[in-house]
């Protein structure tokens, strides 16, 4: 009497499954959010290719960074041009050094500076803030005056004078950037925790007698971390510019260590000459990841702030 | 709104002195320093260099001097390095210079910015606005340092329309290069600050009002969304003067124009710090003033906010 009907098992099936539907978490959204968007994630994978190439490319080095091709380096201009050959594939600079190994050595540096730099930021900017607006009161007006005199001095200029006091050197670089960029990013934290600290749930947790510091790792910072997210990722592209700027002044990194602000800077004085690879390698390299991280940096601010379209 | 400037002005004032003191004890901590050669002096010839330079007094009393002769005589000392010129010789040489570009500088990405981004707004999704979007997005990642070797490679080396460098009394020709060169990138993030903001202003209710009540395009765009869609762009105003001046110590070294970025980069490499303090202190100050105009300007446009 009851036969056996395709669709009635389907719909007992559906009906029996008693698997909780997972709901999609805000994180999940904001995944699915920027894959969507073409150019970040095109510029995703621009960008992994370089640093692919900056990890790979070392091993097809015929040339160290350091050594200087003696046979050429008298006749730079007609026997140091980009070339398969004689193992140049991005030509000599000025000094007869392999650029290929050269260029591959600063990207690496720019990547770390960025990398490093915005880590720092997101450090000290975030605990800054974080004690700042969670505890508030007379610390709070005390901290955010501190950044409020130092947004109000050219930062750069403070760059060059760290540089220069403390000597220049890849930790000084790296804590000199640091010093300097974590400003901005204490002060949307801060914003950030002020709201967030009047909110319900802050409200329930105290309520349930949860400790001031599980508060803040367990309920603030986690619901800090789109906006600490976005900002970092828009920091690392400043922190690139800020040291290649250093460099091309020539006060930043040291030889035989090398930047791509520096190989710009050499580029940029030699191409009088017609050594024009000398500036294109390096400056390819730069556009494109300032490019690519503008790109990720939007992408990420679509994907993690809802309000913001 | 007085209250509010007295406030402000009491807030700036203190910075000011703070940077004078916190960069003055970070060229003091700093070892070796202007006299410091491979060559060691001899201790007597030392000895009176620095009592020539007041270097032999106790630190407080050091920065005392300096600070009341900077309050009081607008006077930054002599310099340590270049002989018989004070900083203040110095400064008076260069920065009118450096004021002049980076004024244009500072116009020119405001004028051409806000007018790209408004365009671009304007037709939104049309070929006018991906231009702009595109225009404004490769601008930003032309930093001034980038800027520079381009403009020269196309304009003096391959076309040979305009000079390398110099600055000669700041004919038009010397000027275009560096202000190009510092201008474009903060043009660029000028365009999308402002394309995004009247994006969001054009789709408000009070715009839509506007339309229902029958007032031209040009009625709404310039009467209605102008003041709100320049809000943000105001207080982006700041940051890029700042930039502007950084930016103009490369613009000096690579051009030429002899302003005061030359004399910063090149008493930071022979650590001449007094001209390091007076240039650091002159733009800290002048970084205060005018993040303290941009705020004042926001308050004047935006009448919801009360002080």
């Amino acid at each position: 009497m009851f036969g056996k009907s395709e669709k009635a098992a389907e719909l007992a099936a559906d009906i029996t499954d008693f698997k909780a539907v997972r709901g999609r978490s805000l994180l999940r959204d904001a995944m699915a959010r920027f894959v969507r968007n073409k150019a970040a994630m095109a510029s995703v994978v621009v960008l992994a290719l370089i640093v692919a190439f900056v990890i790979i490319g070392p091993h097809f080095a015929v040339w160290d960074n350091e050594e200087i091709d003696w046979a050429r380096m008298g006749d730079i201009l007609a026997q140091g041009a980009p070339s398969i050959e004689t193992g140049h594939f991005f030509g000599l600079d000025e000094l007869g050094r392999d650029l290929y190994a050269r260029t591959i050595q600063a990207t690496q540096t720019s990547l770390l500076v960025g990398l490093i730099g915005a880590a720092m930021a997101l450090l000290v900017g975030t605990a800054w803030g974080v004690i700042a607006g969670f505890y508030g009161g007379r610390l709070d007006s005390i901290m955010m005056r501190i950044v409020d005199i130092l947004l109000a001095i050219p930062l750069t200029l403070i760059l060059i004078l760290i540089l220069v006091v403390a000597g220049r050197n890849f930790v000084t670089l790296f804590i000199a950037l640091g010093a300097v960029s974590w400003l901005t990013m204490a002060r949307i934290v801060r914003g950030q925790t002020l709201t967030l600290k009047t909110r319900e749930f802050i409200e329930a947790a105290r309520a349930g007698g949860v400790s001031e510091s599980a508060i803040i790792f367990r309920h603030i910072l986690p619901n800090l971390i789109g906006v600490v997210i976005v900002y970092a990722s828009l920091l690392v592209p400043e922190m690139i510019l800020a040291e290649s700027f250093i460099s091309f002044l020539g006060l930043g990194i040291s030889e035989p260590m090398t930047s791509l602000g520096r190989l710009i800077a050499e580029g940029a004085g030699t191409m009088g000459y017609g050594t024009l690879w000398q500036l294109l390698f390096p400056l390819f390299f730069y556009v494109t990841i300032i490019i690519t991280m503008f790109f990720i940096g939007d992408g990420l601010r679509d994907a993690l702030d809802p309000k913001d379209r | 709104m007085l209250t509010y400037v007295i406030r402000r002005l009491l807030v700036a004032i203190p910075t000011i002195c703070l940077l004078v003191v916190a960069s003055f004890l970070m060229m003091h901590v700093a070892p070796g320093g202007p006299f410091t050669s491979e060559r060691p002096l001899p201790p007597e010839v030392l000895a009176n260099i620095n009592a020539q330079y007041g270097l032999d007094q106790p630190l407080w009393k050091q920065l005392w001097d300096y600070f009341y002769n900077i309050v009081v005589h607008f006077d930054f000392g002599p310099s340590f390095v270049q002989k018989d010129r004070s900083v203040n010789d110095i400064i008076a040489q260069g920065f009118p210079i450096s004021l002049t570009y980076g004024a244009l500088s500072f116009l020119a990405a405001t004028a051409v910015g806000v007018g790209l981004g408004i365009a671009a707004a304007i037709r939104h999704n049309s070929w006018v606005d991906y231009l702009a979007v595109s225009l404004g997005i490769a601008a930003q990642a032309l930093p001034n340092f980038i800027m520079g070797p381009i403009l020269i490679l196309t304009f003096t080396l391959w076309l040979g329309l305009l000079p390398g460098g110099g600055w000669n009394g700041g004919q038009w020709q010397y000027l275009i290069m560096p202000v190009i060169a510092l201008s474009t990138s903060y043009m660029g993030s000028i365009a999308r600050i402002t394309r995004s903001s009247m994006l969001e202003v054009l789709n408000s209710n009070f715009i839509r009002t506007a339309r229902a009540k029958g007032l031209s395009n040009s009625a709404i765009v310039w009467r209605h969304a102008m003041k709100p869609t320049l809000l943000p762009v105001i207080s982006y105003l700041g940051p890029v003067f700042v930039y502007v001046l950084t930016g103009s110590v490369f613009v000096d070294l690579y051009f030429s124009t002899g302003g005061l970025g030359q004399s910063y980069v090149s008493s930071a490499l022979t650590r001449d710090y007094a001209v390091l303090l007076g240039v650091t202190i002159l733009y800290g100050a002048l970084t205060v003033i005018v993040n303290l105009l941009t705020d004042l300007a926001y308050a004047w446009f935006d009448p919801k906010i009360r002080y």
